[in-house]
């Protein structure tokens, strides 16, 4: 199964929400990272077939996405940005009306929708009404539909946002252990969520993958420019002005800068190991990021 | 099917939904035709002439009037209106009886009125009513008075407001199939055959204007479109569900307005034309016919006005103004009427809902490639042709791809 997206572009007026993006996305999950206003939202709802592209298309294994309507939807499964739910239903039922929206039938619906409900830990709130939930709680709910029909491409828009640290490592098991041969693509600013599941990593600003490939690549292409500088407490922010610091730490009276520079920022500064969270620094820079 | 049953739930559990529903029965069935039957509408009177000063007794009162005035025969002749006028002139005109407010009394009133005007008293001073000192015997030849003022009419109509000499034939034609004498019974509970349709469009446009624009206000729109049916079945499932809405909130508040009329008036009238309600009317209908055409018009009016509202409700994704336009279609016609040309005005009056159910007691003729159609067919076509024509829109703007 290949997802290939070939020139893909969309424009609002005279603003390029997303810009000539190509890739081609075989079984496996991807990490779409991108500050807020990238590109990732417009990206994702052209993958779904939701938007219409400027220009450029979407294809799965050379048929073009619209065109293969409901053949296409058939094997996708999508969380938006924002979830949607209807107030007065419950958990249970609301996933079991999406499942007959999918199509699937009501005897299978049922044993998904009570094996989803367990795998997000909704089982003891399956009978409440979705707007009791908390965020966190509405937001497995999302990720429940979006896995109703088993999908082969799933795409996830900014699935972490809102759920707890305990609720996130959960996600990022389930999703593993989900993506097999299946396409995953998830959003998100959060960089800990991708490093730690996505195989491959597509960093988007303004409409554009500016630079891609797996977490240990894109670290490996800000090696050499990662810094630490200890310096006293009452110089930290004019370091600060100067640098992208990725992180600022205390250590008695001074402090701990890790700095992104492509030249040494200072004869004291030590080399150290980059992350995927100083490759997106150094691309976006703090501010963008 | 299964799509279906779901959608229609959902539409049913929403709050919004089923109180409107309930609103619209408690005022339109309960108020309207329950309380109305029974106090102020038909209770015997008091001293007050104020309606809310009635008896809460409209149920024996109404069967007293059909008692009352079956005494004065099974058809309407000459010697019935004048048995009827010469029973009014007995009264002592100051200690009325209590049964005498609903009383055909008035029918035989206007009768004289327009008949028989050369009876009215110039002199009279207190200006009393006709019917008050009438010479009952100069009451005679109702039926060739009645012809002679339908053709005066219709030849002033022909000649002031350009009606073609074959409509007027068309129309006397019409009236020629009246079959007379007319059964005679008592009118006055058919008086009022209204059903107040235009009162159901804001509970339908509440209910109905947020089935598409709701989805993009709850959020749900882009996680519909994704799913394997969420395109066009969907559209059709859900317009299909508006139209099943339409039906069951009709059937519901019609079905009970006609079995409230069934309890109170029972069938006693439904073959008395529909000329006791306007004598110059021209279509040679009973009431009951009458009452299945108004049936009709509020049937087709919901159906067409469902369709208006669930096209305002797909092409805009804000639930407020897919309200607002919905209701604007049969209000701004009602409010802004008299500021719009007289051929818009006219238009508007085949919006669904919009046009006069009445229409049957007027004399309006439309020209349309060559034929001449009654205007009564025009206002029960054109409404479900606007709903028809609106639902392929419904589905092609809901089912299309966002460009933004």
């Amino acid at each position: 199964m290949e997802l290939s997206i070939d020139r893909l572009t969309k424009h609002y007026g005279r603003k390029i929400a997303v810009d000539c993006v190509s890739a081609k996305l075989t079984p496996g999950v991807y990490g779409l990272l991108g500050a807020n206003g990238a590109g990732k939202t417009t990206l994702m709802r052209m993958l779904c077939a939701i938007l219409e592209p400027t220009s450029g298309e979407v294809r799965l294994d050379g048929k073009e996405i619209a065109a293969m309507g409901e053949e296409y939807r058939d094997i996708l499964g999508y969380l938006p940005q924002d979830f949607g739910y209807y107030p007065t239903y419950t958990a249970a039922e609301f996933l079991s009306y999406i499942a007959s929206l999918k199509g699937i039938p009501r005897d299978r619906a049922g044993k998904r929708v009570k094996e989803l409900l367990g795998m997000l830990d909704l089982s003891a709130v399956a009978d409440k009404k979705i707007r009791t939930f908390s965020g966190g709680m509405k937001q497995r709910v999302g990720i429940a539909q979006a896995l109703l029909n088993n999908p082969q491409v799933l795409i996830l828009d900014e699935p972490t946002s809102g759920l707890d640290p305990k609720e996130r490592v959960r996600l990022r098991n389930l999703l593993s252990e989900y993506a097999g041969n299946k396409i995953v693509i998830l959003s998100t600013h959060i960089v800990s969520d991708v490093e730690a599941i996505a195989d491959k990593v597509l960093i988007m600003n303004a409409g554009q993958f500016i630079t891609s490939g797996t977490v240990e690549e894109l670290a490996e292409q800000v090696k050499g420019k990662v810094w630490e500088l200890t310096v006293p407490n009452e110089q930290a922010r004019l370091w600060q002005a100067d640098f992208t610091v990725a992180n600022y730490r205390h250590e008695g009276e001074d402090v701990v800068l890790r700095i992104i520079s492509e030249e040494e920022p200072d004869p004291g500064a030590v080399p150290c190991k980059p992350t995927l969270d100083d490759a997106y620094l150094y691309h976006f820079g703090s501010k963008e990021a | 099917m299964e799509l279906f049953v779901l959608e229609h739930k959902r539409l049913w559990r929403t709050p919004r939904v089923w109180l409107c529903v309930l609103l619209c029965f408690v005022y339109s069935v309960i108020w309207g035709s329950v309380i109305w039957y029974q106090w102020p509408g038909f209770g015997t009177k008091n001293d007050s002439t104020n309606m809310y000063d009635n008896n809460f007794d409209g149920y024996s009162a109404i069967r007293g009037y059909q008692e009352e005035f079956s005494k004065f025969g099974d058809y309407w002749t000459d010697e019935t209106l004048q048995k009827m006028v010469e029973e009014y002139q007995s009264y002592d005109v100051m200690n009325l009886p209590g049964l005498q407010s609903k009383g055909d009394w008035s029918l035989a009133s206007d009768i004289l009125r327009d008949l028989y005007p050369e009876l009215k008293d110039p002199e009279n001073q207190q200006y009393q009513p006709l019917i008050l000192y009438a010479d009952t015997t100069k009451l005679t030849d109702f039926y060739q008075r009645r012809a002679d003022l339908l053709e005066h009419t219709l030849e002033t109509t022909r000649q002031n407001e350009g009606m073609t000499e074959a409509d007027k034939q068309m129309l006397l034609d019409m009236n020629s199939q009246i079959e007379e004498p007319w059964p005679y019974e008592w009118t006055q509970g058919w008086n009022d055959l209204s059903f107040g349709w235009s009162k159901l469009a804001p509970y339908l446009a509440i209910a109905l204007a947020f089935l598409f624009s709701g989805e993009w206000h709850n959020n749900t729109a882009p996680l519909l479109h994704t799913t394997k049916y969420g395109w066009k079945k969907l559209a059709r499932v859900k317009v299909l569900n508006g139209l099943a809405f339409a039906l069951e909130f009709y059937l519901l508040i019609a079905g009970g307005k006609v079995l409230v009329q069934l309890i109170y008036l029972g069938t006693s009238g439904w073959d008395l034309p529909i000329q006791y309600i306007s004598l110059l009317a021209v279509a040679p209908w009973n009431m009951l016919q009458a009452e299945l055409y108004q049936l009709a018009f509020g049937l087709i009016g919901v159906f067409g006005y469902a369709g208006l509202v669930m096209l305002m409700s797909a092409l805009v994704k804000n639930n407020v103004l897919a309200l607002v336009f919905s209701l604007a279609f049969v209000y701004v016609p009602d409010v802004l009427g008299r500021y719009l040309p007289k051929w818009l005005m006219a238009v508007s009056q085949y919006l669904p809902l919009v046009g006069n159910s009445y229409d049957y007691l007027n004399y309006n003729i439309f020209h349309i490639f060559g034929m001449s159609v009654w205007s009564p067919w025009m206002l029960i076509t054109v409404p479900f042709l606007i709903g028809v024509v609106c639902i392929p829109f419904v589905i092609l703007k809901w089912s299309r791809r966002q460009k933004a």
